[in-house]
């Protein structure tokens, strides 16, 4: 019992970092329509941005901000850079898949090639480990949850509540009817490469702080995870992005206790197969 | 509430999005399973002879080549220096096999459709080592292995050597380091890579024989980035002792989670050889802190000389490459580490035989390694390239003794030699702490 209640804690903290990182990655995929593959090694790129400021002895709590900094400013020079030149030369959404796959391995490599092979790890006190019942969660661990949910409320009240939110749902839904309508898409495009950016550079820093060691390449069977959590949720869902990464990150975590522990993230996908098979539009995607 | 996702209603992009969805998870697919080959320096036919680092340099084992491409740096170094092996330099060169069978095979099928002046090649770890070896010894070419697999004990492969411990012994090793310690509870913590899992088996039996109990045996996933089931799970079994090799990032965010779920208190440790290295210590002291490491960490590892004339030579040519591996923590560790020691040693072997045989070809200077390793009565001992060149000059017979102590090849062209335990102070440095005796192992011996 009392195991099944740590890896149930465990899986909250697994879960958490996972909705911020896929709820970026939906976001995205929504509003601009590319399913940016390249989003795990601007992650793990941002992990290192909050890396550089730990080291040079400030907070890694002000390094993650910085990181959310640098995820954005990184997501909208990929968009212009990169994506946008392919979509206004009619490049299929197939395609553009390739080119941002392409462009993670030129994004991980080169980082590589820069901080070399090593493993490094953020300068961090976990603090206490406080226990409620079976759970065991350090301070570091709480805070993630609970960034997480301040993240996850921010863009709930972002799409529920604001222009932005509303102009970035109709953009979602209909390009040019939102363009009819008088909605500046480009610009919403723009927000939202940041808005998810930002979300990205705060998971790849989070999620470096929970892996507590990491290195240039951390981020790929994660990006598998993300994917898990979006598609079970519902592609472009936000709110199926954080529903599927709670069910991912505690089936996964909760699979490792009872099953070997090597098999845990197959156990994401087949949660994610039998979801498909009862409801292929995800756990929150529209039937009709 | 009505809005309640980005882009809920929209109905015209579903085939393009499922199509999508399919692509999504092939890509996903591809991008884990990229190939990854750096390829460095090759001279031309007449030119410098190449050796081939043939081992993982990215993937959960890539620690492992950059330790190997050191040795080669540091034996070509000195061999160069020397004037090179009959007037042809030699030069180093990285392939990687990402630590996967399925990248191994056609690494090596381009490495050496790729190197016409392949001379040797060097590393070759369990990961990859039943795949490649056979195509290596195909292709009549001589090859230094870091793999311990007990396969190779018994199996005779007309090229291959081994310089380094089989996995049976370093699994007996580890348990008798237990045993010296008077732990009794143990548990197992190893990566699921081949060249990680292959310790279980002997070291469950080697458990057993010395009437120690068993409580946990964890397999850990190399890709994933947590591991706080499998450490809450060890920690609930309350162990004496973890034996372990899991590299990459696994190792720390492992051992961090089990320090902070043992209520901020290290459970003992001990590691296989492949933990002496920098990368690993660089790694696993940022994770749980170097003073706690250091007084819960012990490794096995086969005894090599810290003094001498052959550890001179060999400290001298090694730590004049540093940086060319680029960053990969305290340099000075790989002066311990078993695959810089044994690998610079097979290099100094391969090019003595070639000297005295007069010839590259490696169907002629094979047999030579041997005698130069093994030694044959009234042979003059020498410790470096530069002192057996002169002696074959001068016409004496020679056997060759290095850093990693004197060799053995039995028939199957292993050698292994003494154990010891080493590990790591507050600062990176590696001390030895206790030797093991041939008995010790034979007595956990399945």
């Amino acid at each position: 019992m009392s195991l099944l209640l740590a890896s149930l804690g465990f899986g909250l903290v697994t879960a958490a970092v996972l909705a911020v990182a896929s709820v970026g990655f939906t976001m995205q995929f929504a509003v601009t329509d590319v399913l940016n593959l390249a989003y795990s090694a601007v992650m793990i790129i941002c992990a290192y941005v909050a890396y550089a400021v730990s080291r040079a002895g400030i907070s890694v709590w002000f390094g993650v901000a910085v990181a959310a900094v640098a995820g954005a400013l990184l997501s909208v020079v990929l968009n212009r850079g990169v994506y946008t030149p392919f979509q206004r030369r009619g490049t299929s959404p197939i395609a553009i898949v390739i080119v941002s796959l392409g462009l993670t391995l030129i994004l991980e490599f080169g980082l590589q090639a820069y901080v070399g092979g090593n493993n490094v790890s953020y300068r961090v006190n976990q603090g206490p480990s406080l226990h409620l019942g079976g759970l065991q969660l350090t301070v570091v661990q709480l805070v993630i949850i609970a960034l997480s949910v301040v993240a996850m409320l921010s863009v709930h009240a972002l799409l529920a509540f604001t222009k932005l939110g509303k102009a970035m749902r109709a953009t979602a839904a209909d390009r040019s009817l939102a363009r009819t309508c008088g909605i500046r898409t480009d610009r919403v495009v723009t927000t939202t490469w940041m808005i998810s950016g930002a979300l990205c550079g705060v998971g790849g820093s989070v999620f470096a702080l929970d892996a507590g060691s990491f290195g240039a390449t951390s981020t790929d069977l994660f990006l598998v995870l993300i994917l898990a959590a979006v598609f079970l949720g519902g592609p472009g869902q936000s709110y199926g992005a954080m529903l599927g990464a709670l069910v991912i990150g505690i089936g996964t975590e909760v699979s490792a206790a009872y099953v070997t522990p090597a098999y845990k993230d197959v156990v994401a996908f087949v949660l994610l197969l039998i979801m498909l098979a009862a409801r292929p539009t995800g756990l929150l995607g529209s039937r009709t | 509430m009505v809005h309640n996702a980005v882009a809920g209603d929209r109905k015209s992009d579903r085939p393009a999005r499922t199509a999508l969805a399919a692509l999504c998870a092939v890509a996903v697919v591809t991008l884990a399973a990229c190939t990854n080959t750096a390829a460095g320096s090759s001279g031309s036919g007449s030119g410098p002879l190449t050796v081939a680092d043939l081992a993982p340099f990215t993937g959960p084992d890539a620690d492992l080549g950059p330790t190997y491409l050191a040795s080669c740096f540091g034996a070509t170094r000195a061999i160069n220096a020397a004037g090179g092996v009959l007037g042809h330099t030699l030069n180093c060169k990285s392939v990687d096999t990402r630590g996967d069978p399925a990248d191994a095979v056609p690494a090596t099928r381009q490495m050496f459709a790729s190197t016409s002046n392949l001379a040797l090649v060097i590393g070759v770890t369990s990961d990859e080592a039943a795949s490649v070896v056979p195509i290596i010894n195909a292709n009549k070419t001589v090859v230094f292995s870091m793999t311990g697999q007990s396969e190779f004990d018994s199996t005779h492969f007309d090229y291959f050597y081994r310089l380094v411990a089989p996995d049976l012994d370093e699994s007996y090793a580890m348990v008798a380091i237990a045993q010296q310690k008077h732990y009794s509870k143990i548990a197992l913590a190893f990566g699921n890579d081949i060249g990680s899992q292959t310790f279980v088996r002997p070291a469950i039996g080697a458990i057993k024989k010395a009437g120690m109990t068993l409580v946990d045996n964890e397999t850990l996933d190399l890709q994933a980035t947590t591991f706080r089931t499998e450490a809450a799970k060890i920690v609930a079994a309350h162990p004496d002792v973890i034996l372990t090799e899991a590299l990459g990032a696994t190792a720390a965010s492992f051992l961090s989670e089990v320090k902070q779920l043992n209520g901020g208190t290290m459970i003992p440790i001990i590691g296989t050889s492949a933990t002496i290295a920098p990368a690993w210590y660089s790694s696993v002291s940022g994770a749980v802190g170097a003073s706690t490491l250091a007084s819960n960490y012990v490794a096995d590892n086969l005894v090599v000389q810290s003094t001498g004339p052959a550890y001179r030579t060999f400290s001298q040519n090694l730590l004049a490459e540093k940086g060319k591996v680029g960053n990969t923590g305290n340099f000075n560790t790989y002066l311990t580490a078993p695959g810089a020691v044994h690998l610079y040693d097979g290099i100094n072997l391969a090019a003595l035989a070639m000297t005295e045989a007069k010839s590259t070809d490696p169907t002629v200077f094979r047999p030579l390694i041997e005698k130069i390793g093994n030694g044959v009565p009234g042979a003059t001992v020498v410790t470096s390239f530069a002192q057996g060149v002169a002696d074959l000059k001068a016409g004496k017979t020679i056997r060759y003794v290095g850093p990693g102590g004197p060799t053995n090849f039995d028939s199957f062209h292993d050698s292994t030699g003494l154990f010891e335990v080493d590990t790591y102070d507050s600062t990176g440095q590696v001390k030895v702490v206790g030797q093991l005796t041939p008995q010790e192992l034979r007595a956990l011996a399945g």
